[in-house]
């Protein structure tokens, strides 16, 4: 897949006895938007988390920018230009918008920049221009989303690690958001690697995909070719083909070819 | 009590299961676990439903010798319904749920058959989407209704409503089925078996009563019965295998059949109801000895250790058994030790600590699985048969144990081998020929002789070995003949390899497809830190592809120089039992896989020369 930015190896993370990361390996090419697709409890935040230094692995590697970054501490991880926006934004509700974006710039010296990129990250987000003065803690699920977002890019990251930002938002919030997801991998070529349950929507923004069940890959390749397999219609997208009744509730077994 | 074709006094099935209900009454005959409770059905209860089943069907129009078909995971209905059509004079006809609408259309047509039982939704559909090709079919009844809620077909009906009309039918023709119960006389048909058929389409063996009870009699050769006991029933009805184990076995001994779950929950099922009598094919086996093989490699020093010792000391028991010597105090004294230090509790672990009685057959196993049973104090023995002799040909006896064999012939028949070195079969176990297929009939029993199209030897005091099915013989372009499945047996007991199938026929050398285990390979992947995504990614992985060269090598050693594997493929699909790569006991079809991965194996012989 050519020049890799994140590459992650055999990758084992408990917590306390229980395995949640059953060896995962993969690996997220410059410039590009890699998904990781999974039903809940596969362990797809458990993989962000640990690639981002918030759980330790037990075993494994995580390669990012050439550096091996596995057991780091996540301030370490993200001075090297890994962001993490977690799920469920985990936004500083006290604050005001622009003193959020400000924690996103917390490491940063170069005034200028910073203020470059407020620019930059108003430009994207134009409504956050206009609720700078508020607390974030007032700001809608979507416009908190966006701050979540925003915040991870003023730290002018090589990398985006986000993990479900479709989560809990409108339809119509979704789509906007993701659109821009994708121009801000366009345009300040920030390398994005996307935790999502949506798959429709997740398959039709990323490069590539991988389908993770119960801490094991069990699938990966181009999204374009994803979306054609069966398993992933039937279990991913809810498309079934209809049986001679007109309804099936059963399920097929997945064989992840 | 039982004669050579009686047993408890009767001579066919339903007279057999009549007079059990009446003995048995409140004991236990089944169990099935329901939302996480295991609940159980009385003999009496079985004897009941099976009579409003078979009494149900002759009110909608069955006549004797009328075929009924199965398709379902094994559970009580499945018993239910069986035993209750053969009562009432029916022939049933069990259809593995693997299979796909038209191989069920096929069966259902070459039968004739006229009352089907779909197990859940997803068996109704296949009947559904080809019954309008199915002219013969009556009836179509479904017993488990979850996700049918407000579906509604005039030709289908639910068992619940099947038994309603059965107790009706009982109640207005009070004396029916005392008589419907002695329609069946011992040589009729009883039950039709599709044989899987790796080439061409399946055949439909036929088994009389006299078969089954024949067979019966012989039933307790691996361990006397003993109230109480249990045994567990999760490979399909549709085998003969399974079928005698789980339908008419209990008949014989009053066992109780405890019905796992799913194939996925065996391991937890076993260990729940740690049964007395044990049957299951080599895959189940070897998977079991995976496992505690990859435990043991993941134990403490300490436990590894006491592992080696303690199965040291019970492969000291064991040749001793195989020899024909007894044990000396000393060795027993210390065997004693080994069992209630680690042997036994690595039998609990397993659910196997109370089995008296362990069989394995309907493949081949490697003699050495067999041994470290036997170290571990599992009577393991070997079986052998086929269903056009009602599942059991040849067996190991107790006393005179010799692995690499299948045993002696089962006692009151006969076994020969045909110049060509073919075994030959002769006994009352002998099927009645092929449904409706006079000519393959005749070209299957040739003067009474049951013509198995196993190739096999057989030594000095009548101990038969199988070398391989005849139409797998493998001719190598030097001409030399070679039995691929001695050589695929050695590789399959290697933890990482599930299956393998040997290749070169007309070719200048030996090469082989496997299939790896998944478990053992990821879990072997892992400790070596080889990164692998999915399963077409772990079979490429150098370090893999090196572990399995290492085994084949090591299984190379063990042959002469022209039988030895020059080169490799790896599976790199995960197969699962609806491929057609697999029969339905996960063996992998030679014909099949030679055909399906023409290029792969072609590719193997490009590159050499």
């Amino acid at each position: 897949m050519g020049d890799a930015l994140l590459t992650v190896s055999n990758l084992e993370t408990y917590y306390g006895p229980i395995m949640a990361i059953r060896g995962v390996s993969f690996e997220v090419p410059r410039g590009r938007i890699v998904t990781i697709l999974g039903a809940n409890g596969a362990g797809k935040t458990t993989v962000l988390k640990t690639v981002s230094g918030v759980m330790d692995p037990q075993k494994g590697t995580v390669t990012f920018d050439g550096r091996e970054i596995q057991g780091m501490d996540p301030d370490r991880v993200a001075r090297l230009g890994l962001s993490h926006v977690p799920e469920g934004r985990e936004i500083f509700p006290l604050l005001t918008v622009a003193e959020n974006l400000g924690m996103g710039a917390y490491m940063r010296a170069d005034a200028d920049g910073v203020a470059r990129d407020l620019e930059m990250v108003y430009g994207y987000f134009p409504v956050l221009r206009s609720r700078a003065r508020q607390r974030a803690g007032q700001l809608s699920g979507g416009e908190q989303q966006m701050l979540a977002i925003s915040r991870a890019l003023m730290a002018r990251p090589k990398m985006m690690l986000l993990d479900e930002p479709s989560l809990g938002l409108a339809p119509k919030l979704v789509n906007e958001i993701f659109e821009i997801i994708v121009r801000i991998n366009r345009e300040q070529h920030v390398t994005v690697l996307l935790v999502e349950q949506n798959a429709n929507l997740a398959l039709h923004m990323a490069d590539y995909g991988y389908v993770l069940e119960v801490g094991r890959i069990v699938m990966e390749d181009t999204c374009a070719r994803l979306r054609d397999k069966d398993d992933i219609k039937e279990f991913y997208l809810g498309m079934k083909e209809e049986s001679v009744r007109g309804t099936r509730r059963w399920k097929r077994k997945k064989t992840w070819r | 009590m039982t004669g050579r074709f009686t047993v408890h006094g009767q001579a066919t099935v339903p007279t057999l299961f009549r007079h059990v209900v009446a003995q048995r009454g409140d004991a236990i005959a089944m169990r099935e676990k329901d939302l996480g409770i295991w609940r159980a059905v009385t003999w009496r209860q079985y004897g009941e439903r099976a009579r409003r089943a078979g009494l149900g069907l002759v009110a909608l129009g069955l006549r004797p010798r009328d075929v009924v078909a199965i398709i379902a995971d094994n559970c009580p209905e499945w018993l239910y319904t069986d035993l209750g059509t053969l009562s009432v004079g029916g022939v049933t006809n069990g259809i593995y749920t693997t299979d796909a609408p038209r191989q069920v259309e096929y069966i259902v047509n070459d039968s004739g058959t006229r009352f089907f039982f779909a197990g859940n939704e997803e068996q109704l559909d296949k009947i559904l989407e080809v019954r309008a090709r199915c002219p013969s079919l009556v009836k179509i009844v479904i017993y488990d209704t979850d996700g049918l809620h407000g579906f509604k077909d005039e030709q289908v009906m639910t068992f619940e409503e099947l038994l309603d009309l059965g107790a009706r039918y009982d109640a207005e023709h009070p004396d029916a089925w005392e008589r419907m119960v002695e329609i069946a006389q011992p040589e009729d048909l009883a039950i039709l078996v599709y044989t899987s058929g790796t080439t061409g389409p399946p055949k439909g063996a036929m088994l009389s009563h006299r078969n089954i009870l024949f067979q019966l009699g012989f039933a307790t050769f691996v361990a006397e019965p003993r109230p109480g006991d249990q045994q567990l029933s999760f490979l399909p009805l549709s085998h003969i295998a399974e079928r005698s184990f789980t339908v008419f076995y209990p008949l014989r001994t009053g066992a109780t059949v405890n019905f796992a779950e799913s194939i996925d929950t065996v391991p937890d099922n076993l260990r729940e109801v740690a049964p007395a009598v044990f049957f299951a094919v080599p895959r189940i086996w070897e998977k079991f000895y995976s496992a505690a093989a990859l435990r043991m490699r993941e134990a403490t020093q300490l436990g590894s250790l006491a592992y080696r010792w303690a199965l040291g000391v019970g492969m000291r028991m064991a040749e001793g058994r195989i020899a024909g010597r007894r044990p000396t105090p000393g060795l027993r004294l210390l065997y004693r030790v080994a069992d209630f230090a680690v042997l036994d509790n690595l039998k609990r672990s397993m659910g196997l600590h109370r089995v008296r009685g362990a069989a394995t057959g309907a493949a081949p196993i490697a003699p050495d699985l067999i041994k470290w049973y036997m170290a571990l104090g599992i009577d393991l023995r070997e079986v052998y048969g086929q269903t056009e002799n009602c599942g059991l040909a040849t067996a190991m006896p107790p006393d005179r144990i010799k692995l690499g064999t299948v045993g002696l012939a089962r006692p009151d028949t006969d076994v020969r081998l045909s110049p060509h070195g073919e075994i030959l079969l002769k006994g009352p176990h002998v099927f009645l020929g092929y449904y409706k297929n006079a000519e393959r009939t005749a070209q299957t029993i040739v003067d009474g002789w049951l013509h198995t199209g196993d190739v096999g030897r057989m030594d000095g005091d009548g101990f038969v070995t199988i070398t391989d099915r005849m139409k797998d013989i493998i001719i190598t372009a030097g001409g030399k003949n070679i039995t691929p499945s001695e050589i695929e047996n050695q590789l399959k007991f290697s933890p990482f390899i599930s299956d393998a199938v040997v290749i070169g026929d007309q070719r200048k050398f030996l090469s082989c497809l496997i299939m790896i285990d998944h478990e053992t390979v990821a879990q072997f992947a892992q400790e070596r830190n080889v990164p692998f995504t999915n399963f077409a990614s772990l079979c490429r992985a150098r370090e893999v592809q090196d572990l399995i060269w290492g085994e084949i090598e090591r299984v190379n050693r063990q042959f002469a120089r022209v039988e030895t594997i020059k080169k490799f493929r790896l599976i790199e699909q995960l197969l699962t039992a609806e491929d057609e790569e697999l029969t339905p006991t996960m063996k992998l079809k030679r014909t099949f896989v030679n055909r399906k991965y023409k290029d792969v194996i072609d590719s193997m012989y490009v590159e050499a020369s």
